[in-house]
């Protein structure tokens, strides 16, 4: 018989209000086919090298950083969580949805924020489950950033929670980007789930992606 | 186990069925299909074996539910239908449940319980526009039932 799963409904927030628990993924980078040079545009042109990038929990001290991307629609319109447009509502945040977070990074270039990525456990006794959402600001996307900390975070979180089996995420069906983010990273691509979520009063259709800790991390 | 099931049998079952609240006073029925191995396999939830465990799940968790109803045959209750539905950003999906007692399978009474629901929840829930049900990629006479009554396969969640 179809089996009545607990309600999916997650209890940290960085608003008042309840957190929807599949974080959707951002518009984020990967714009690949605009630097990758085309095979008969050989001559001349380079495709950028990644930056190093860092995975680390984020500080209040690093709310002015938080904000380039929080307060920013570009970044936050697939998103279900709540944008900060004031210092205070992103301190806020940070101190009542990321520091009590389960498992919550800064992307970091040289140590500065320019994202963030997160792990949450599915609820209940779920633990072989969890969801993965992130965020990258505007001027970063296009060079790789989110996917590499995307390969990062999921080859450590398989040793962190050595009883977590499957990684879920999804992206809105318009957001090509993140797509591929999941993609190149080995995500497999699951289903499209018709009318799943609402973001801004409009109920959309996402991607669902998932990665095993049977399948094969991606360098 | 439902197929071959003429239109007539279909609307048979639909007929012979009703959705209900449950109340206390139907635990030992509700026990018949709880107690059932061969129910609980495929369910989230372990087979109970003492009445007062069962008790309890009906106090916290059946009679305060947002949306739990009884199948029932003849006014009595032979298994279960439910839909948890979300709030905040998950308002516009509800997800389906259903169980039943074994006594009762291959009838056709399960596809009729969930053409109720179906027929129903989206004028009773406001703002709903998506019921979800998943189910064990082996449980093929429960995938039978969702695809009968013209749910969509969307896809198989791995390692779920």
């Amino acid at each position: 018989m179809a089996r009545p799963i607990k309600n999916l409904t997650v209890d940290a927030s960085s608003r008042p209000e309840k957190a929807t628990p599949h974080q959707i993924t951002s518009s984020c980078s990967q714009m690949e086919r605009d630097t990758t040079p085309q095979p008969n545009q050989l001559v001349g042109e380079e495709k950028k090298p990644i930056p190093d990038i860092t995975l680390r929990p984020l500080e209040l001290s690093d709310v002015e950083d938080l904000m380039k991307w929080k307060s920013d629609d570009r970044v936050m319109r697939f998103t279900t969580r709540q944008a900060c447009t004031t210092k205070d509502e992103a301190l806020d945040c940070i101190e009542s949805f990321i520091m009590p977070h389960p498992w919550f990074r800064a992307i970091c270039i040289e140590d500065r924020p320019v994202g963030s990525l997160a792990f949450r456990p599915a609820p209940g006794d779920e633990k072989h489950r969890a969801w993965l959402g992130y965020s990258l600001a505007y001027d970063y996307w296009g060079r790789g950033i989110t996917t590499a900390a995307v390969k990062k975070a999921v080859a450590a979180i398989f040793k962190e929670w050595p009883h977590l089996e499957r990684v879920e995420a999804v992206a809105d069906v318009d957001n090509r980007r993140s797509q591929r983010v999941l993609e190149k990273a080995g995500f497999q691509r699951e289903a499209v789930l018709r009318k799943f979520v609402v973001i801004e009063d409009k109920v959309r259709d996402v991607v669902m992606y998932s990665f095993l800790s049977t399948d094969p991390l991606v360098e | 186990m439902e197929q071959g099931m003429t239109t007539e049998e279909n609307e048979k079952a639909t007929r012979q069925i009703s959705l209900r609240p449950f109340v206390l006073s139907d635990v030992d029925d509700f026990m018949v299909w709880a107690s059932d191995d061969k129910v609980s396999k495929f369910c989230s939830w372990d087979t109970y074996t003492n009445k007062d465990d069962l008790l309890k799940y009906m106090k916290e968790t059946v009679l305060p539910h947002p949306w739990f109803r009884a199948i029932c045959v003849g006014g009595r209750p032979v298994g279960a239908i439910s839909v948890i539905l979300g709030s905040g950003n998950d308002r516009c999906r509800g997800e389906l449940g259903y169980v039943l007692g074994s006594g009762y399978w291959g009838k056709g009474i399960v596809t009729a319980a969930v053409r109720l629901v179906v027929a129903s929840i989206f004028m009773e829930v406001e703002g709903l526009e998506r019921v979800e049900a998943l189910v064990d990629v082996t449980n093929k006479a429960s995938q039978r039932v969702l695809e009968k009554v013209g749910f969509h396969k969307e896809g198989v969640l791995r390692k779920y």
